[in-house]
Formats: C-alpha cells, sequence, structure tokens
C-alpha cells in the first residue's frame, strides 16, 4: 500500500542556463506542436518560459503548496482551468480574411477572459531605470521523490528504472487528479476529452533512440543541457556534480527535482544621476533565495569569479561549457538527428 | 431488501419516474463516509485526514425485477447538479451499487484481493443509459470488466438525482456477481458528490452488506 518509487539504475536530469534564455519560447511551440495539439489538449503547455517575477502558470502556482515537508504530504489543491487560462480561438477570419482588417483588431474570440499562461510575460518588476526581468524555463521535473507518483491511489504513476523518467500510464488513470493537486511545480494538466492526467514525457520515446527532447534540441539559445546524472563526460554532471552552479527550484518542496537551473545574475542598477552603482545588483538577492534557496548566493558568486576569470585572459571550463561553442557537447550523447527517425505512421 | 417481481419491460422501469415505483417498497439507508485511513494514497491520507468525507448521508434504495433484468433505483439529494469537472475544481457526481463476489468481502475498503467485488458504477458525465461494471479488489484497483451487460439511467430534479441501474439477472463472467431468485445475496451503495471533490475511494457508502433477496 505505501507507495515510494523503486530506486533508479541511471537519473536523467537537465540544466537550464537561465542567462541564456531569450523568452522566445521555441521550446513551448516544439512541444505543443510535437505533443499537445490534439483535442483536450489545447490549454496544456507541458512545457512553458513564463516571466519572473511574476504569476507563471498556472497563476499563482508557486504559492498552492504541494511537495513534501519533513517527508509528509503538504496539502494542496487543484488549480482552476481559469487559473491555467483557455486556449483562445482568435478571430483571425474577419481581420486577416474577411475584409475587416481597418476596423477590427485582432482579439480572442470569447471575451470574458482576464488570464493566460503567458499575461504578464515581459512585464518587469521594480521601477525603471532599474527594472528587471527573466525568463523561468519549466517542465515535469521527472523527480527523484515524485509527490504525484505518491498521490495516485490507482499506482499510475511510475518512475522508469533506467532513466528516471515519470510517466502517467493513461490505460490506468482515472482521472482523480491527486496528482495535480500534489504536484508543487503544478505541471500536471486533465485532459477533459480523454479524462486523464497528462505531462511532460520528457520527449522519451526520442531519448530511447538518442535524440535529445524536442524543447532542448530546438532552443536556439542554447539554454537546455540533458544527460545522466553519473555520466561524468555529460555537461549535466560537470554543472550540477562538479561545479555545482546548478541548483534545483524550490528544493524547499521536498520531492528532489532533477532539473536543474543556472541563476540569473542581473545588471548593476543607476543612482539618480544615471551612473552604475559598482558590485550592485538589479535582482534582488533575496527574491532570487525565494526561488532557490540560500545556495543560490554562493552560486552567483562562483560565476562572478569564473567571469573575472576570463576577463584576466585566463580560460574557465566551466564557462565554455555554458556558452556551448559545440551543441552537442549539451547533450549527453542524446546527438541523433531527429530526422533520422522513422515517425510512426 | 426485496427485489419485488413486476411484470414490466426493462425500458419502463429504466424511468425513474415510472409511477409504477411508486408501489416498490423503499429502503432508507444512512450513509457513512469512506475511512480516510484505509485509503491507498499518502497524500489522501495526510490531506483528507481533517476534511469531511461522503457528502451524501441518505440514499433512498428499491429494487425490482422482471424476470428478465433486475433494477435498482436510487434517489438522494444533492443541491449542486454535477455532470463534468466544471472549472478544474469538481468532479462528476456518480454511485454505484457494489456486490461481494464471495461470501463477506470486506466492505470498508471496496473488497480484497482475495475477495473482489463487482460494482456497477454510473458518473454524471456517462453518455445517456451508460454505466461501467467494474471489478474492484480494494481501493484503487477498480477495473472495468469486460462483460457490459450494466445500463444506468439518471435524472437530476430539483435538488436530487434519481438514478436506475439494469442488469441482467443471468449474466456470465467471473466478475459478474451471480443474482437469482434461488440465492440470497448481499449488497451495498456508494455515492459521489462532486462539488465536494469526492472521487476514488472518498465517497459515502451503505454502512454494511444488506441482505438481497429476489422474489
Amino acid at each position: 500500500m505505501p507507495v515510494q518509487p523503486p530506486p533508479v539504475k541511471r537519473q536523467l536530469a537537465a540544466v537550464f542556463d537561465m542567462n541564456k534564455c531569450l523568452g522566445c519560447q521555441t521550446c513551448t511551440i516544439a512541444c505543443k506542436t510535437l505533443w499537445t495539439d490534439e483535442e483536450g489538449m489545447e490549454y496544456m503547455w507541458w512545457n512553458i518560459v513564463s516571466t519572473m517575477p511574476g504569476e507563471g502558470t498556472p497563476r499563482g502556482w508557486q504559492k498552492l503548496s504541494g511537495g513534501f515537508q519533513d517527508g509528509e504530504p503538504r496539502p494542496s489543491r487543484l488549480p482552476k482551468l481559469s487559473e491555467f487560462g483557455h486556449a483562445w480561438e482568435f478571430n483571425y477570419e474577419d481581420v486577416l480574411y474577411g475584409g475587416q482588417g481597418m476596423n477590427q483588431h485582432l482579439q480572442p474570440k470569447t471575451g470574458d477572459d482576464n488570464w493566460g499562461p503567458l499575461w504578464d510575460e515581459d512585464q518587469a518588476s521594480g521601477a525603471y531605470p532599474n527594472s528587471y526581468f527573466f525568463y523561468l524555463q519549466m517542465i515535469c521535473m521527472h523527480c527523484t521523490n515524485p509527490a504525484c507518483l505518491a498521490a495516485c491511489p490507482r499506482q499510475a504513476i511510475y518512475k522508469r528504472v533506467d532513466d528516471g523518467i515519470v510517466l502517467i500510464d493513461e490505460e490506468r488513470c482515472s482521472g482523480y487528479r491527486f496528482c495535480m493537486e500534489a504536484c508543487p511545480y503544478k505541471r500536471i494538466y486533465f485532459n477533459q476529452a480523454k479524462k486523464v492526467s497528462q505531462k511532460c514525457i520528457l520527449c522519451y520515446p526520442r531519448i530511447e533512440q538518442g535524440v535529445a527532447p524536442a524543447c532542448f534540441r530546438q532552443c536556439p539559445g542554447r539554454v537546455r543541457f540533458i544527460g545522466f546524472l553519473d555520466d561524468e563526460e555529460s555537461a549535466v554532471h560537470k554543472l550540477v556534480k562538479v561545479w555545482k552552479v546548478a541548483i534545483p527550484l524550490h528544493p524547499e518542496f521536498g520531492t528532489e527535482p532533477n532539473m536543474y537551473y543556472v541563476p540569473p545574475l542581473s545588471p548593476p542598477l543607476f543612482d539618480d544621476n544615471g551612473d552604475v552603482i559598482e558590485g550592485s545588483e538589479r535582482i534582488p538577492r533575496q527574491y532570487l533565495e525565494s526561488l532557490f534557496g540560500p545556495d543560490v548566493n554562493r552560486v552567483l558568486d562562483t560565476l562572478r569569479t569564473e567571469m573575472a576569470k576570463t576577463r584576466r585572459g585566463e580560460k574557465s571550463e566551466m564557462l565554455d561549457t555554458l556558452i556551448a561553442y559545440e551543441w552537442k557537447s549539451m547533450f549527453g550523447g542524446f546527438t541523433r538527428d531527429p530526422g533520422t527517425l522513422k515517425r510512426p505512421v | 431488501m426485496r427485489a419485488v417481481k413486476l411484470q414490466l419491460a426493462t425500458k419502463t422501469l429504466l424511468n425513474s419516474g415510472a409511477f409504477q415505483w411508486k408501489k416498490v417498497p423503499a429502503e432508507e439507508l444512512r450513509m457513512a463516509g469512506a475511512r480516510v485511513d484505509l485509503q491507498p494514497s499518502r497524500y489522501v491520507r495526510t490531506v483528507w485526514a481533517g476534511r469531511p468525507v461522503g457528502a451524501v448521508r441518505n440514499l433512498k434504495v428499491q429494487t425490482a425485477h422482471n424476470s428478465r433484468d433486475i433494477l435498482f433505483r436510487l434517489e438522494w439529494p444533492d443541491e449542486s447538479k454535477d455532470t463534468d469537472f466544471g472549472d478544474g475544481s469538481v468532479f462528476p457526481d456518480a454511485a454505484s451499487v457494489i456486490f461481494p463476489l464471495k461470501g463477506d468481502a470486506p466492505l470498508e475498503t471496496m473488497g480484497s484481493p482475495r475477495s473482489p467485488i463487482n460494482a456497477w458504477y454510473w458518473r454524471a458525465n456517462f453518455a445517456t443509459d451508460e454505466a461501467r461494471n467494474r471489478s474492484c479488489q480494494g481501493y484503487g484497483t477498480e477495473e472495468d470488466s469486460p462483460e457490459r451487460q450494466v445500463q444506468a439511467r439518471a435524472r437530476w430534479e430539483d435538488g436530487r438525482w434519481y438514478v436506475v441501474f439494469a442488469r441482467p439477472l443471468s449474466a456470465n463472467g467471473k466478475t459478474n456477481v451471480k443474482l437469482s431468485s434461488a440465492h440470497p445475496a448481499k449488497v451495498a451503495f456508494a455515492v459521489w458528490e462532486g462539488s465536494s471533490q469526492e472521487r476514488g475511494g472518498l465517497h459515502s457508502c451503505s454502512r454494511q452488506w444488506l441482505d438481497l433477496v429476489i422474489e
């Protein structure tokens, strides 16, 4: 009766370098077109890039709780559809093809919506000229201690022993959505057509054939690294285990996520005369600590030290790895061209 | 409870408003909330420990047969008609007629691996007349059975649900309860109140198995 995931042989992990993200949502669309373009999935964003500080999606998810505290499940609640935001249909016919372009503007056909997954995109915090924002890349965290798995009364959620990918068995899922409640990152969606819960699958059919997940492979900013955490050759291993500059989001949620983040560096503040305040940082450390815990200070200091090294003309293998001069170095061996795969008929 | 014999077509009796049901004796059952400490999910055990389970406390049940099919008519108060998932925070209302497949299967856990149960399951988002015929060996193990002879027709009116279940008296298959006038059987009932987020093992249930006699 107690549900604990079996220990995995190997764990796939990822690193998102937040300093390189353009906020272009190419990852989001890569995922959307590959996995969530069917009926009942319209509102799903298994991958999303939210503007921070911001509410993210579902709206205000960081305040919804879930996960574990001292090993015990923390109560949460189901997000409402309105907190995810409905998938809007726009009046393209009128504006683009109906000859109404001069007197109608592009807008959702359903007029009563006041929230969507990227409603606060690119909306900065702070006051000009010291305003700031950054992007947060979110997929399923494929946790070592998944709250979703522990919450499912039907054992419909499992963690693959060979790579640690967390999957929902749609044949077993009864749509009770305890997983949605329990996931503290709120990365699970309910398919209203199939009446089952669904989420990021880390593109496991691609992984099984040596191809990086779509959101990784298509990222034009070279933000996303993937590999086995114990693969000492992989960039993921070096960034997480050796240099320790990639850290989990909300480690206090207690699920041991396997997605890691290189936290964002800041430009400096300007004083009233418009002069740079040396040594200052635009993004308050306190805010970053609320996301990544106090360890974020050590990471940012490490990154600044490495950057100072390179300014002096010294080499930094860490920064070279993060820059990713050669894209293949980012994918822990999952570098096969997806164009060489046979598509299922 | 006694399934009275009526010379009426099943399609007549599937209508919960048919006047003939007025002549059928009714039992008013006191329902109890499912036990939270027996739920298989850690999350559910923790989160629902302090929450009331089993919003529906009274269930009116009648049963009849016409030699071909046996029918159960269930009626209970429910101010909120939940026929789907609403804004994402509610669930469809649902009800079950439950039978032990052998002996006294434990009702409070919905059967066990040794003593499975057979549950006829209706949910307010199913198609008209649709019901599932399930077998269950404990909470969280419910499976749709390949034998699909169960149907149900539901109506919500003035704050009450009326649901009539029907199944042929003689139905083969390992997961189908055997029902005949020759053998006494046992039966129980469960109701899920969707607006209270009841689903899975969170429901109200009749407090024990009831003896079922088929005339």
